[in-house]
């Protein structure tokens, strides 16, 4: 779970959260307390972590932590 | 000396300055006058249906030549619809609020339509700017409606750092030394609300010119923290009521329910302290109605006074 990890450290640096509260199902707006502002730093993040490119359309489909790490998984 | 940025080249206008495109408020009266007058005349779309905004588009088409923008507001649920009538009509300009217009970005720029999303942080700059939109307008929390958590003076020299196209100031803004102050701070012109509010074009009622013209420095307020959505308003009956409730923890959706219709009945109807005056920190410093025309005069009249002295070194 490399990806996940790396996930993880991005959202708890960008969110300000606990990494206990980092889990696969946790929603970024409704658990992580994440805003729409703070979502397009998360993505900007994500995108530089993992050098790739992750459109309006398909950012507005992430919503939990593990949809974020499926997207990644997918593309790597 | 004139004032002339890029901004001026990019849009076909003689001076740097927008006016918001404010919900009830900028028709197409309004846009059209600060067209003619040199500046950006931006009709605001909000939450109004498609019908309407293709009435308004004619209208400001048959009362200026010049180019002229709409604002819409993408929480609409007109939002699509509007943006298909803008590239039918191909308006020159459109600039966008609340959310982030990239998927209607592409169709856009093939019809020549300058897109400006108006943004709250440096995160959302770059992200539109790598979506390929002409510029963008920095709006500090000082402004009156919906606003973000930055003000002005700390947004807009971060925007400016991290992005590569025109950045145009809004928040705050009202005659020529905020013009100055806002191209030292590296942006390429301002966009106003609140001032163009009190124009004689400006069809909102006169309740609400009058309301701005005896405005003070601390007459507005934000309501709506609590809900994830403040609002900068003129303190009224409807501002208190809506304090004491935030203050007491009602629930979010009583407070939104609250606004529903407010800014209709306060621009429309007239109706000052049950309606949501919203306007921005500046309104005090309204001391009249005057067409936008002599707004634009005043406001380039002192920029470049204000300029001269500066290079005089008179400070």
């Amino acid at each position: 779970m490399a990806t996940f990890d790396k996930v993880k450290a991005i959202i708890v640096d960008q969110l300000g959260v606990e990494e206990s509260e980092v889990a696969m199902e946790a929603s970024f707006v409704d658990d992580l307390g994440a805003d729409s502002l703070d979502i397009v730093e998360l993505v900007m993040a994500l995108e530089e972590e993992f050098g790739l490119e992750i459109p309006d359309e398909e950012a507005e489909k992430i919503r939990t932590v593990g949809d974020a790490v499926k997207f990644i998984q997918d593309r790597q | 000396m004139k004032l002339k940025t890029n901004l001026c080249n990019l849009l076909g206008i003689e001076y740097p300055i927008l006016q918001g495109g404010m919900a009830w408020v900028s028709t197409a009266e309004l846009a059209a006058a600060v067209s003619e007058a040199g500046g950006l005349g931006v009709i605001g779309a909000g939450h109004a249906p498609t019908e309407w905004l293709e009435e308004q588009i004619k209208k400001a088409k048959s009362i200026t030549k010049k180019p002229f923008g709409v604002n819409v507001m993408l929480m609409s649920p007109f939002a699509e619809q509007n943006m298909e009538l803008i590239i039918r009509e191909r308006v020159p300009v459109v600039t966008t609020g609340a959310g982030n217009p990239g998927k209607f970005i592409p169709r856009l720029k093939e019809v020549g339509t300058r897109v400006i999303p108006v943004i709250p942080s440096v995160a959302l700059a770059q992200r539109m700017a790598k979506a390929g939109v002409d510029a963008v307008i920095a709006e500090g929390g000082e402004s009156g409606g919906h606003i973000g958590e930055l003000s002005t003076m700390p947004l807009v020299p971060q925007v400016v750092d991290a992005v590569e196209i025109p950045v145009i100031a809004a928040g705050g803004f009202f005659d020529g030394r905020g013009l100055i102050a806002a191209l030292a701070l590296g942006a390429q012109g301002i966009q106003m609300g609140t001032r163009f509010m009190s124009a004689t074009e400006c069809t909102i009622h006169d309740n609400v010119k009058e309301l701005l013209i005896k405005a003070k420095d601390r007459d507005t307020i934000v309501t709506g923290r609590t809900t994830g959505h403040p609002v900068r308003i003129i303190r009224n009956k409807l501002a208190k009521q809506f304090e004491e409730r935030e203050r007491q923890g009602a629930p979010v959706e009583e407070l939104e329910q609250m606004g529903v219709g407010r800014l209709r009945m306060a621009m429309v109807e007239g109706e000052i302290q049950e309606g949501s005056v919203m306007a921005g920190q500046i309104c005090s410093m309204i001391k009249r109605v005057e067409p936008a025309n002599d707004i634009i005069k005043d406001i380039m009249t002192g920029a470049e006074l204000v300029l001269n002295r500066l290079g005089r070194g008179e400070f």
